[in-house]
Formats: structure tokens, C-alpha cells, sequence
């Protein structure tokens, strides 16, 4: 007998909002992300250098991490090591 | 040891964001009477001293706009419904609506901090929680908000923080449960969503990069391919945001005010990961949690716990009185999933007091140190009275057919 299936609606589609503000935590990461370039990585890019004020929605802190990790976790998308 | 135990080779932990333990899983009380949930009966008052019932009339999104606050002393408001600070003063959970309405300047937008969702909406956290084991008494470990709460389940302490600052990348006095599991051989990895949304353990991203972190996409190729590490946690999307092929990528970690469906398909999704794999199934346990309450009502008072040794400043806390960690903070949800446990396992919190079993999130470095690493690394006092979760694995496993799975394709 094959094992029970739970049915998972879909997610409203109008649940997308890359414009919504940015809340505390968001704002957090992006800070803690800035901190991470200046202690270790030695590379003052344009990334520290932005005006933190300037990211006011989701979209805007999303596009600033993904900078960022990409600078930090250079490996990101390997297979894993066992 | 259960044969269940002698199995196990994986634990995965995902943990979810800002929610409480009555809003999501509260009303399973009415039919199953064991979980420590809502009778209907509980209340806050308002701000006009109007008595507040909680109320089944959670919705996924719109409803916690603003964000209700969880910082320390938001938390202790709600905790002691603003009683002074001072010795003797008792926590009665009464202080939730005066919160949010601190935020909202709504009298009526504020009870919605009292509302809570109905099993029906939440098919995937209500169906783990009542086939596999449930947690009346897993709380966060700090009345606060998420760096310093999820600093627990890396480090087995916040490094006396209450807050949001990235407060020990200079302290190395207790290595993460990575550093801990990598140096004495073993296997551990931090899955993140996408480079995107990232991940909020940015220290061992700075210290361990890249060997400790990889990306979802990856966790499901590591569960299919049977390469997952030993150790596995898990960050759901924080962000809304255009995918790499245009498409858009929801936020699925279910912070307010996030959609609490997407959450609900991401934890689905880690758990067919896991599910659809045989050989994993037999060998991993799933540990759901949620980082903190998000400040959103939950009816049983914190207990008191094992103190790590640090205190907060009243400057830090923002209360004016000093924090001692000394006490756990609002009680979130947790479900513990593996066909090595009976279906509806609930686990006693505080309100039965002679087979309590209190957990928090150093509970989660606990057990993996405890498992792994038999207890051999440097820990806090916390993390070393901290309960662990394994004694739930029993000695039979549950046949194939017996264990659900979830279609979310549609």
C-alpha cells in the first residue's frame, strides 16, 4: 500500500512583494554582512562602502547579500565534501 | 540504546523564523488533548481593558503588519503584562496585546496578535507534528529576538547577548557545533536558500567559508545523492526576490510578515528530501523549530534555566534591570520527525510538572555533541544541562506505507 499524500496548496501568487520594507532582521544581515567584508576581507569594495540607508526594501537588501556571499562564500553551489 | 539510535548517521535541524507555539500549532488541543494548546479560553487585556480571546482567524499574510516587536523589552512586556520591574513580580503572559498595540496605535489591529491558525492551513507542520513527536515545552532560549536566539542553536549560548549585533566574532572561547564536529572529523554543513537571502550565521561564514555552508539546492542533491553531512541546518528563504531565471523566489521562513504558506511548502520540501530517499529515511531524524515567538501570543510562562555564566547589562537588555540568562524565553513550535518514532509522541512540558522535559535551542549543539562527539568539547554550563532530543527514537521502525508524504507540485 503505497505511504498517505498530504496535499501542499500553492502559495498565493500576489504573496510576492520584493518592494515590501526591508524589517530588522533583513537590515541586520545587511549590516552584519558589511562587517563580515571590512574585518576579513581586506577589500574595501563598493560593498562597504554603500550607504546602509539606501537599502529600504527586500529587493534592495536581496541584492546586497547576494554580493556579498558571493565575495565570502567563494565555493557556494559545489558538492558537498563528505 | 534504541534501535532506532543504533541507526541513526544524520540529524537535520530546520529553523523556521517568528512564531509562536498556540499560533501555529495551538488548536491541535482540541483533538488531541495531550498537546499543551489553546482551550479557546485564554486572553489579553487591551488597552482599554477590554478582555482580548485568542481567536482561530489567522491568515498567511496581512494580519502582523507591522512586525510585532520581540526585542528584549517588547518581550518582557508581554511576558509580565508591564508589571515594574522588581523582584517578586510575576509572569502572567498578559502583556501581548498592550505590545503590539505599542506598534500599531490600533486598538482593534492589536488583537490580531491573539489570533491563531487553524490545523486545516497548516497541513504540513500539523501533520508532523501529530504523526511523528511534538514538543509542549521547547522554548527559545532568550526573550528576544533571532541573532542571539539562533546563537544558541550554533554555539549552546548567545555569548551574553539579548540582541541583533554580530556580538562573538571575536570571542572563541565555545567553537560552534560545526568547528566542533569538522575538527574531530565528522561531517556538518549550514544549508542556506540562495546566495540571495544568505545565511544569519555570518561568523562561521567568515570563519569556516567554504567548507561549512552550501545552498538548498544542494542539501536536496546531498540527500538524493547520499552525500549529507552528519550534521545538517537548515535556513529558509528571508527574502522576496527575482530567481536566477527571472522567476520570483517567496520568502519562506514565515517571519511576519512573510507568507506563512511558502513556509509551510519549504518545510514540506526539506521533508521529501529527506522522506524519498530510503536509505536516508531509515537513518536521519528532522528536527523542526522555530527561532523564536515573534511576539505573537503564547499562553505558558517561560521556566527558569541553568544560567551560561554572563549577564546582559540593563543598558543591553533595555529594561533598566540586568539579565542573568537565567530564564528561557516564549515557547515556540517543535516537531521531531523519523520513522523510528511512534506516530502522535507528545513530549510533557510544564504542564505536567512530574515528566517535564524542558528544551530550548542549546538542546540542539547538546545532542549532536552528545551524539557525535560523546559529549567531548568545551560547552557552557547552559548547553551542558541542556535536555536532548534522541531518547525519542524507540526501538521499531515504522513500516513505509505508515510514514506520510507530501505532494506539493500542485
Amino acid at each position: 500500500m503505497p505511504p498517505k499524500v498530504i496535499a501542499v496548496p500553492k502559495t498565493d501568487p500576489g504573496a510576492y512583494n520584493p518592494n515590501r520594507p526591508a524589517g530588522t532582521l533583513l537590515q541586520a544581515q545587511a549590516l552584519h554582512m558589511r562587517e563580515a567584508l571590512i574585518r576579513h576581507l581586506h577589500e574595501l569594495t563598493t560593498l562597504v562602502n554603500i550607504d546602509m540607508k539606501s537599502l529600504k526594501t527586500e529587493a534592495d537588501v536581496s541584492a546586497y547579500v547576494h554580493k556579498a556571499t558571493a565575495l565570502l562564500h567563494t565555493q557556494a553551489g559545489r558538492p558537498a565534501k563528505k | 540504546m534504541s534501535a532506532g539510535l543504533d541507526n541513526l548517521k544524520h540529524i537535520v535541524v530546520l529553523m523556521m523564523e517568528n512564531r509562536s507555539f498556540d499560533h501555529m500549532l495551538g488548536s491541535l488541543k482540541q483533538k488531541y488533548p495531550k498537546i499543551n494548546g489553546l482551550t479557546g479560553n485564554e486572553s489579553n487585556p487591551d488597552t482599554n481593558g477590554a478582555i482580548v480571546r485568542v481567536q482561530p482567524n489567522a491568515q498567511f499574510q496581512s494580519q502582523l503588519d507591522p512586525d510585532p516587536d520581540h526585542h528584549f523589552p517588547g518581550v518582557d512586556l508581554q511576558i509580565f503584562g508591564g508589571a515594574p520591574i522588581g523582584p517578586g513580580r510575576v509572569a502572567n503572559m498578559q502583556g501581548f496585546v498592550k505590545d503590539y498595540f505599542s506598534q500599531t496605535k490600533d486598538v482593534n489591529r492589536s488583537h490580531n496578535i491573539m489570533y491563531y491558525f487553524t490545523p486545516d492551513k497548516l497541513p504540513v507542520l500539523t501533520t508532523l507534528a501529530t504523526e511523528y513527536a511534538v514538543f509542549n515545552g521547547w522554548f527559545s532560549s532568550i526573550p528576544g529576538p533571532t541573532i542571539c536566539n539562533r546563537a544558541f542553536a550554533h554555539y549552546g549560548t548567545s555569548f551574553g547577548q539579548v540582541g541583533m549585533d554580530i556580538f562573538y566574532i571575536l570571542d572563541t572561547s565555545i567553537a560552534s557545533i560545526y568547528e566542533r564536529m569538522i575538527q574531530a572529523g565528522h561531517t556538518a554543513k549550514i544549508y542556506y536558500y540562495d546566495q540571495p537571502s544568505s545565511t544569519m550565521e555570518i561568523v562561521n561564514l567568515l570563519k569556516n567559508q567554504p567548507q561549512i555552508f552550501g545552498t538548498l539546492d544542494q542539501f536536496i542533491a546531498d540527500c538524493a545523492g547520499n552525500t549529507l553531512a552528519e550534521y545538517s541546518f537548515i535556513e529558509p528563504c528571508y527574502n522576496d526576490h527575482p530567481g536566477a531565471d527571472g522567476g520570483q523566489i517567496l520568502a519562506s521562513d514565515q517571519h511576519p510578515d512573510h507568507n506563512v504558506r511558502e513556509g509551510e511548502r519549504f518545510i514540506a520540501n526539506v521533508y521529501n528530501a529527506i522522506r524519498t530517499n530510503p536509505t536516508l529515511w531509515q537513518n536521519t531524524v528532522l528536527l523542526v523549530v522555530y527561532d523564536e515567538h515573534g511576539g505573537i501570543y503564547d499562553h505558558v510562562v517561560p521556566p527558569a534555566c541553568t544560567p551560561d555564566g554572563k549577564t546582559a547589562s540593563a543598558d543591553a537588555t533595555g529594561t533598566g534591570e540586568p539579565f542573568a540568562f537565567d530564564r528561557l524565553g516564549i515557547r515556540v513550535p517543535a516537531v521531531l520527525v523519523s520513522p523510528w518514532i511512534p506516530r502522535g509522541t507528545v513530549v510533557p512540558g510544564t504542564e505536567d510538572p512530574a515528566n517535564a522535559q524542558i528544551f530550548e535551542h542549546a538542546s540542539i549543539p547538546a545532542t549532536v555533541t552528545n551524539f557525535f562527539l560523546k559529549g567531548d568539547a568545551k560547552r557552557t554550563a547552559r548547553e551542558q544541562q541542556a535536555k536532548t532530543f534522541l531518547g525519542l527514537l524507540s526501538d521499531q521502525m515504522r513500516q513505509d506505507d505508515d510514514c506520510v508524504v507530501f505532494n506539493n507540485l500542485q
